[in-house]
C-alpha cells in the first residue's frame, strides 16, 4: 500500500537505478577520457572498447526506465511515463529531422549527435506537459 | 464515464488520499478517476467496488 510520506516502490528502484547508472556515467566518462587522452597511442579495438564501456550507462538509464514502465503497479502513472517517454521520442525525432536536412543543405557540418542526452532533455520537457492538468 | 466516487467517500469520510491508500494506488490517480478524466481498467474497477461492497455499475455510471 502506498504512503503520501514514501515514494511508491518502483518509484524508488527507478530512482536508485538511475543514480547507479548516472554516477557510473560520470566515473566511466572520466577515467575512459583520461585514459584515451594519456598521450599514448591507443589501438582502434581499444578505443572501440572505451566507447562501449561508456556508453553502458546510458544503456543502463535507457533499461530504467522502460524497467519503471514495466514496474510500475499504478495503471494511471504507468500511461502518463508512457505518454511521457513516446512524446519525448517524438519531440526527438522533430530535432533529427530538422537537424539531419539543415545538415543535407549545408547549413551545419554534423548531422544529428548526442540523440541520448537529447531524448534525455526531452524526456525532462515532456513530463510537465504530460502532468498538466493530468 | 461518469462515477459516483466522490460521494461514496463523502459518505465515508474519505479524502483522497484514503482512498488512494487503500488501493494501493497515487492520489492523482484517485483525482483522475473521480474527475473522469481516466477510466480505470476492469481489475482496478473491480478493487474499487470490493472496497465500497458494491457492484461496479453502482459506482460507475455510462455517459
Amino acid at each position: 500500500m502506498l504512503s503520501s510520506k514514501t515514494l511508491a516502490p518502483y518509484m524508488r528502484r527507478y530512482t536508485i537505478r538511475i543514480m547507479l547508472f548516472m554516477a557510473a556515467y560520470v566515473l566511466i566518462l572520466s577515467g575512459s577520457l583520461a585514459f584515451a587522452n594519456n598521450g599514448a597511442e591507443h589501438g582502434k579495438a581499444t578505443l572501440i572498447g572505451l566507447a562501449l564501456i561508456t556508453a553502458f550507462p546510458i544503456i543502463g538509464v535507457f533499461w530504467a526506465i522502460f524497467r519503471l514502465l514495466v514496474e510500475t503497479d499504478d495503471e494511471y502513472q504507468r500511461l502518463l511515463f508512457a505518454k511521457q517517454t513516446l512524446l519525448a521520442t517524438a519531440f526527438t525525432l522533430v530535432i533529427v529531422t530538422v537537424w539531419q536536412f539543415l545538415e543535407v543543405y549545408g547549413v551545419v557540418t554534423a548531422g544529428p549527435q548526442w540523440m541520448g542526452v537529447i531524448w534525455f532533455a526531452m524526456l525532462g520537457l515532456a513530463a510537465p506537459i504530460t502532468r498538466w492538468k493530468a | 464515464m461518469k462515477n459516483r466516487l466522490k460521494v461514496l467517500r463523502a459518505e465515508r469520510d474519505w479524502s483522497q488520499q484514503d482512498l488512494a491508500d487503500a488501493l494501493g494506488v497515487s492520489r492523482q490517480s484517485v483525482n483522475a478517476i473521480e474527475t473522469g478524466k481516466y477510466d480505470p481498467s476492469l481489475p482496478l474497477a473491480f478493487r474499487i467496488a470490493d472496497l465500497f461492497e458494491l457492484t461496479i455499475e453502482a459506482i460507475f455510471v455510462r455517459d
